[in-house]
């Protein structure tokens, strides 16, 4: 038996949801695939579940606490008797299902980008090292996994629906949670995003994205933060690409006045192309680039801006 | 108040990964304190500057961990214990090992790093937290006692931040802007060689095998284009993105 806990946005499944049903089926050679919905109005959202898998529990726990994920992924396990859990990368799922493969003593294979079975283990492939190693992975099952986002294509429906059933799940008071900060969200998001254009601490100061936003809006892309730049308070931290920040994988990755540091590496080496302007001709971030320009961002990106429009024209 | 630190050693991010037998070779890459555990470190030794008691640092690894373990020593760690145990061990193996120590220091908080710059795994807090049955609050920005038995927390979701309230023990796992670490002063350095660093042999086995590790790097074009001419380095470079790279 599988297990896959399905993310939701307390209204719609994520898609993330999706390649984690998608993950499920591939090693359909398991057993039947269950899914488990945690949260706030979970009733609904496994409604929408139940078309694309036979079993769906409802456990509605409140507001996330890694504490409560971990205890109603583990109650959803036991109750269907799953061997593998499989649950989408991210921030939170990846402290709560450390939790839940303790509780199953489970080995737990973080941000996998592909898995396979041979019937007795899940052998995963993942990055490390800052991002710099593909490395593979086996562990015998019990095994937990999360699939990394962006790494598998969304599931179908299954052909006939299937039956939501509610969990109830016994929780230990720990975590009061007091405020929630929400990040301010516009234009392309991200990690979603196929072209990304990042500014730098060489930018000078924060009036100089104002640069950077019109390129990003020309090419359709979104706009990416060094950790200097939300350190000095220039940009959201929501913007910051990298190992204490987000990790993108684009088609193209602009770095404008960016040095390139290993730190900001590990959130950008996985894209397709990457640009690089900086007027220092042995900057890091050139020994990654695809295309590099050495000179002065200040001269560079106006004329990039109005290439850029002349193109889209 | 007992405050205490789990620490790792990694590779230097700036140093040349090997691969050898299709796993990373770490023979003479520069081994340093994990940059995210540099941040427990010193939140750490701050909450018992603020509060009093005595801080820990405790660390799960091979014999070369020594060098981190002084380091923390040496920002100002008052004694550390050190499991020794070669080869890979799986985060959650791990923290079944750490949580017996642990249990026994009975501290007052937990704090460790949010990712590990070598496995790249977020698991070792709360899987130590589950493992003590404590609660867990992962990518801390900010934290503040509030007495002996809560404390409130500032830390990052998938999306924005939220601040906690939380029932003491409890484990915390770092995140940035939580605090600038300390350098080792000299006298620090010479006094961490006195402290005490207690050794315990661990024998486990782990969960998770590695069967193999590569270097991909893509190769990249490195297209250099001169940008003495402004205008036209850009023209050059947004007609290679669309006519070679067609990616706009
Ligand atoms: C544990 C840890 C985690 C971290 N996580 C992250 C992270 O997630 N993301 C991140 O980005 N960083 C992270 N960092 C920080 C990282 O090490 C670097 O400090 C940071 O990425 C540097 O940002 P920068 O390139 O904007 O600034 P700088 O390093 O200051 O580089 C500015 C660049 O701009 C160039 N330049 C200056 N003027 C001009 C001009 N007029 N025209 C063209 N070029 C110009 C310079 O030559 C230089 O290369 C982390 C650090 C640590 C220790």
């Amino acid at each position: 038996m599988i297990l896959v806990v399905l993310e939701h946005d307390g209204q719609r499944l994520r898609k993330g949801a999706l390649e984690a049903i998608s993950r499920a089926r591939q090693i359909g050679a398991l057993g039947a695939i269950a899914g488990v919905v945690i949260g706030e109005n979970t009733q609904a959202v496994a409604q929408e579940a139940a078309q694309y898998l036979p079993t769906v529990y409802a456990a509605e726990v409140g507001s996330y606490t890694p504490e409560k994920w971990a205890e109603a992924a583990y109650a959803a396990a036991q109750k269907s008797g799953a061997k593998v859990v499989v649950a989408t990368g991210g921030r939170q799922s990846r402290t709560w299902t450390a939790r839940l493969a303790y509780k199953m003593k489970a080995g737990l294979l973080e941000d996998t980008l592909e898995t396979s079975t041979d019937g007795q283990h899940i052998i995963g492939v993942r990055y490390s090292f800052l991002n710099r190693v593909t490395e593979k992975q086996k562990a015998a099952l019990p095994v937990v996994f999360t699939a990394k986002p962006n790494t598998t294509p969304l599931a179908e429906p299954a052909d006939s629906s299937g039956v939501v059933e509610a969990l109830e799940v016994s929780l230990p008071p720990t975590v009061e949670v007091l405020e929630r900060l929400s990040e301010q969200k516009k234009g392309v998001s991200l990690t979603e995003a196929t072209v990304v254009v990042t500014g730098g601490r060489g930018l000078g100061n924060p009036e100089a994205f104002a640069g950077v936003e019109e390129l990003a809006s020309t090419l359709g892309a979104a706009v990416g933060a060094t950790r200097a730049v939300v350190d000095a308070g220039w940009r959201p931290y929501s913007e910051q690409v990298g190992q204490t920040g987000k990790t993108v994988q684009p088609n193209l990755y602009i770095a404008l006045a960016v040095s390139g540091a290993v730190q900001h590496q590990a959130g950008m080496n996985k894209s397709k192309y990457i640009v690089a302007v900086n007027k220092d001709a042995e900057a890091p971030i050139f020994k990654i680039a695809d295309y590099g320009i050495v000179g002065d961002v200040h001269q560079v990106l106006p004329a990039l801006i109005d290439a850029a429009k002349k193109l889209k024209d | 108040m007992k405050f205490v630190a789990v620490i790792r050693q990694v590779p230097d991010g700036e140093s040349r990964l090997k691969i050898e037998g299709g796993k990373v070779d770490l023979g003479g890459v520069t081994m340093i304190l994990d940059q995210m555990d540099e941040w427990a470190v010193e939140e750490v030794i701050r909450l018992q500057e603020k509060h009093g008691g005595e801080s820990v640092v405790v660390a799960l690894g091979p014999e070369r961990f020594e060098e981190a373990i002084r380091t923390a020593l040496a920002m100002g760690i008052d004694r550390a214990i050190h499991l020794v145990a070669e080869g890979y061990l799986d985060p959650i193996s791990q923290a079944e090992a750490l949580a017996e120590v642990i249990r026994a220091e009975a501290p007052t908080l937990v704090f460790t790093g949010g990712q590990q710059a070598d496995w790249d795994s977020q698991a070792l807090g709360p899987a130590l937290a589950e493992a003590l049955s404590w609660p867990v609050v992962s990518w801390t920005t900010q934290i503040e006692l509030e007495g002996e038995t809560q404390a409130k927390a500032k830390h990052d979701l998938d999306e924005g931040a939220e601040v906690v309230r939380v029932g003491l023990p409890a484990v915390f796992t770092s995140q940035q802007g939580l605090n600038e670490p300390r350098y080792p002063t000299l006298p620090g350095i010479m006094k961490a060689k006195r402290k005490e660093l207690k050794k315990v042999p661990v024998s486990a086995s782990s969960k998770v095998e590695i069967l193999e590790q590569t270097i991909q790097e893509k190769s990249r074009l490195n297209k250099m284009i001169d940008g003495k001419d402004p205008v036209a380095a850009a023209h050059e470079l947004v007609r290679l993105l669309h006519e070679e790279a067609k990616v706009i």
